[in-house]
């Protein structure tokens, strides 16, 4: 029983690791990301404290402080002073 | 590339494809060993490409501080400019291969590539961008107007990682914009592919042109030409390579021979039919149908495409064989497909089998016009490829489609002219009208189409029906059987049902439900394993599949409300497994902990139950936050639904802090006999709304948790069940009282259910009208034995009185009667008055006789 539990805890956990990568803002003033996905892009805004997934299948991110990166779809970021750190 | 042709290269992709699933398959289900190999092999590849993206973007390791940074920067820039000439090449390879779909599928599959190595490249600069990041934090600002300048290394250091974010951040742009290109290149690939789709649908031939009287010259001509190539081979193939046949051919029979006869032994139940049977379920034959239609199938799956991969292994195939013998292999595969397929579910040989009750002649001719239809829809493939490799004349293709369209059109219409049935009288009678008439509308369009000049159209429309029918009917056999097993009872005469039945002494209700989750699970599965087929067939690449799923994995957005089934099954598998492990752990902590603790029952019933309803709402809780739905949103609907909470549910809320306050307080547990209000009884189960009684009648009785809580709550067992009953009893006046005293307090004394302590006590209760009375009061350890007790007191105070003569009297009664003629002084007759009262006497002894009315007292009767 306690296995199966493991077991299926872990693959929903690799099931949900899997899938997006999730920006989270810790700043106090709302961040805009320019994402571009799949040939297009898209301004994604980030409410202060607020987590957002994006980024399903590999992205370029524009990031507040105008650095730059590529996601792969399965970082953790964090935004604090518009710079990105990965978690 | 001939025009015609494409679609014949399109239908042999689709095939390839069919045969790598099956491949697929039976490596998947050939089990670990099989993966654990292929997993060996592919391993060294990946070890071995050169992946400089990839390593430094792993996590955990440290940036390679031995390598000069610059060495990043530049390799990566060269990478970029490498992938951006590869995407102009592609470009122009789009312009100029415009018209071919396989070639265009192979420039999307490249293009898609170079989106993901743009990807890596720019990954790849992570590392020294955070080594850049952390070291310009370290240096911090530069010094304003007024402060003292800073060190000039300082400076210059700042300025150089400066200067190198910028050039990575110029790169990533560069990247950037790349990627977008390309994903613009993609769609257009798609809008491209889509156009020559409807081309080739709606492109007519002139079939005048193609009949000038050169197509005999150069069919022969193509005829010498594939016999030459062949024969070439051939001899190629004794002379360099005949060991290298022989294993290879040796090998795949070998793989072939181990499934067909290991699969006969392990699967022979499922394959063979019964011919001592005679009435089958429609289940078993359903199953049967299905096993053995797949399991030969696969088996025949196995050797053609081991063959070819073992030939192309040891490289005995050259130039255009490979293709040919591919192709040939593809006609062979579909007609064995097809012939497993109608024989299984039309069972010329055994009529009990058949699924459909049809004759066994016409089961016979519709077998074989099945398989010839197949074997013409594939040949006309084979022979598409054919032309290709051999670059043959336009006119020849078109005579060949649209001879294998006629072919197709007429097969179709014979097969819809088939009479399988028989009516009433055992004339043979034709398929159901609307079956018949599609069959002739598709065949006759076959052949008026083709005869029109739309070969190409008429090529597809038959290539659909063969393959696309008979991937359909398969599903379509294991529909029907997840229907059949779904019925009642039918799950629990399946060998599953049987196991499950003996191992977990499982009942027939339960079987039934687990036959309907058996139904689900099929129909998932049969969705799962033929939908990508049938998707193949029409054109659609396994790219396309895999973006479908990865959109529904991630999900759609509905306006601004993000939807995405993956997330909301995983809440839900969440949910589900949160409640399992709550009560998981309420049994564990109640078994356990609690018992071995002694801990007391109403505890343990108040632990278990908080636990209980704590642990749903977090997995609740953890759900909904799985299934991606934003908590705080859900706050602020809370907070518009707690007006309308004040006013409509007040009482459920009320009474669900009651709940939780009579867990919390427990002023009476499960198993007390309570008394609230009118109702008394013993506690079966506090709920967190209502409290379930149950009366000394059996009834129950919900009484909301609200009114145990504002009300007086008689509890009968609070702390122990000590209790104490009365008996009242009543002697005749001019009784000895002492003598009463003494005999009742001895028969209370002895009744060994009565305390001694508290000792029993008899009561001098009254002076009463009739008689004197008294009261038996006695304590008993458990109130609930109340109605024995007193049941045996009162026998032996009758018992007790009888011998010792005491009287318990009836109530005295006098009855006064009014004569209205003994007023009036001296009756004049005498004899009359002395009648009447003797009268009068004799009706107030009859009274006297008549048995007073029994007085009861009200007790509480405790049972």
């Amino acid at each position: 029983m306690k296995t199966l539990i493991l077991a299926a805890t872990a693959c929903l956990g690799a099931a949900g690791a899997a899938f997006a990568a999730s920006a989270v803002n810790k700043d106090p003033q709302p961040r805009t990301l320019i994402v571009t996905e799949g040939g297009s892009k898209s301004e994604l805004a980030i409410g202060p404290g607020e987590t957002v997934e994006f980024c399903s299948s590999g992205c370029f991110v524009t990031l507040p402080n105008g650095d730059r990166e590529a996601l792969t779809g399965n970082e953790a970021i964090e935004i604090s002073g518009g710079a990105a750190r990965f978690r | 590339m001939k025009p015609l042709n494409r679609h014949s290269s399109l239908a042999l992709h689709t095939l390839r494809h069919i045969f790598a699933m099956l491949l697929l398959l039976v490596l998947a289900g050939g089990g670990v060993s099989v993966v654990a190999h292929a997993q060996e092999a592919t391993a060294p590849t990946e070890s071995t490409a050169p992946a400089p993206a990839d390593q430094p973007s792993a996590p955990d390791q440290a940036v390679p501080k031995a390598a000069p940074v610059a060495s990043v920067m530049a390799e990566q820039r060269e990478k970029i400019e490498g992938l951006t000439k590869q995407v102009d090449d592609i470009s122009k390879k789009i312009d100029v291969a415009g018209k071919d779909d396989a070639g265009l599928v192979a420039l999307r599959a490249q293009l898609e590539a170079v989106d993901k190595s743009l990807l890596d490249s720019g990954v790849a600069f992570r590392p020294r961008l955070a080594e850049i990041n952390s070291r310009v934090t370290q240096l911090g600002n530069p010094p304003s107007d007024g402060q003292p300048p800073e060190p000039e290394m300082v400076a210059n250091e700042r300025h150089a990682l400066n200067t190198e974010k910028a050039e990575i951040n110029v790169l990533l742009g560069k990247a950037e914009d790349l990627s977008v290109r390309v994903n613009g290149m993609v769609n257009k690939i798609t809008v491209l592919r889509r156009s020559l789709f409807t081309n080739m649908l709606t492109k007519r031939y002139e079939l005048a042109n193609a009949f000038t009287g050169e197509v005999g010259h150069a069919v022969n001509y193509e005829i010498t030409r594939l016999y030459n190539s062949v024969s070439a081979w051939l001899r190629f193939v004794v002379q360099f390579k005949f060991r290298a046949v022989l294993a290879a051919t040796f090998f795949a029979l070998l793989v072939a021979a181990v499934m067909q006869f290991g699969g006969r032994r392990i699967f022979g139940r499922l394959i063979n039919r019964d011919p001592s049977l005679d009435d089958p379920s429609y289940l078993s034959r359903l199953s049967v149908a299905f096993w053995s239609t797949l399991l030969p199938t696969l088996a025949m799956g196995v050797l053609l495409s081991g063959t070819v991969t073992l030939y192309t292994y040891f490289n005995v195939l050259r130039g255009d064989i490979g293709v040919l013998l591919s192709g040939f292999f593809a006609v062979l595969f579909v007609s064995f497909f097809v012939n497993c397929l109608s024989r299984a579910v039309l069972s010329p040989d055994m009529p009990n089998w058949r699924l459909i009750s049809i004759e066994s002649r016409a089961a016979w001719l519709l077998v074989w016009l099945m398989t010839t239809t197949a074997f013409v829809v594939g040949l006309d493939s084979f022979m598409g490829v054919v032309s290709d490799t051999l670059s043959s004349p336009l006119s020849v293709t078109i005579v060949k489609s649209l001879v294998a369209a006629l072919v197709v059109g007429v097969l179709l219409v014979l097969i819809g002219s088939v009479r399988p049935f028989l009516d009433e009288k055992g004339a043979p009678r034709r398929w159901p009208t609307t079956l018949r008439y599609t069959l002739y509308l598709i065949g006759f369009a076959t052949i008026v189409s083709a005869l029109l000049g739309y070969v190409s159209f008429a090529q597809f429309v038959s290539q659909q029906i063969v393959i696309t029918g008979a991937l359909l009917a398969t599903a379509y056999i294991g529909f029907l059987a997840a229907s059949a097993i779904s019925e009642e009872g039918a799950f629990a005469d399946t060998s599953v049902g049987r196991w499950l039945k003996n191992r977990h002494n499982l009942e027939d209700t339960t079987l039934d439900q687990l036959g309907l989750v058996a139904n689900v699970l099929i129909h998932i599965l049969i969705v799962i394993v033929f939908l990508p087929f049938i998707l193949f067939q029409w054109g659609f690449q396994p790219g396309d599949i895999l973006v479908w799923l990865n959109k529904l994995a991630t999900g759609f957005k509905i306006g601004s409300f993000s939807f995405s089934p993956l997330a909301i099954v995983t809440g839900v598998v969440v949910f589900v497994l949160g409640y399992f492990i709550t009560r998981w752990f309420q049994g564990w902590l109640d078994g356990s902990v609690m018992a071995r603790g002694k801990v007391d029952a109403g505890v343990r019933n108040s632990i278990r139950t908080v636990i209980g309803y704590a642990g749903v709402a977090l997995a609740g809780l953890i759900g909904i936050s799985s299934a991606g739905i934003d908590l705080s949103n859900l706050a602020l609907v809370a907070g518009g639904l707690s007006l309308g909470i004040g006013f409509g549910l007040q009482n459920v809320v009320s009474n669900f802090v009651s709940g939780l306050i009579l867990l919390a307080e427990r002023p009476f547990k499960a198993g007390d006999w309570i008394v609230a209000g009118q109702v008394s009884g013993t506690v079966k189960k506090i709920s967190v709304r209502a409290t379930e009684i149950e009366t000394f009648q059996r009834q129950t009785v919900i009484l909301p948790n609200s009114e145990l809580i504002n009300g007086a709550v008689g509890n009968w067992t609070h702390r122990n069940k000590l209790g104490r009953i009365e008996i009242p009893v009543g002697v005749a006046h001019g009784s000895d009282v002492k003598r009463v005293h003494e005999v009742l307090l001895d028969i209370a004394r002895s009744h060994p259910m009565v305390l001694k302590n508290p000792e029993p006590f008899v009561l001098f209760a009254a002076f009463g009208e009739s008689a004197l009375n008294f009261e038996v009061r006695v304590f008993l350890a458990d109130i609930g034995n109340g109605s024995i007790v007193q049941n045996d007191i009162r026998f032996a105070i009758v018992e007790a009185f009888e011998k010792e003569h005491i009287q318990i009297p009836s109530p005295r009664r006098d009855v006064v009667v009014k004569t209205s003629t003994s007023s009036n002084g001296w009756s004049i007759d005498d004899e009359k008055a002395e009648a009447e009262y003797l009268e009068i006497l004799t009706a107030r002894a009859k009274a006297a006789e008549q048995p007073a009315p029994r007085r009861r007292r009200k007790k509480p009767d405790p049972a």
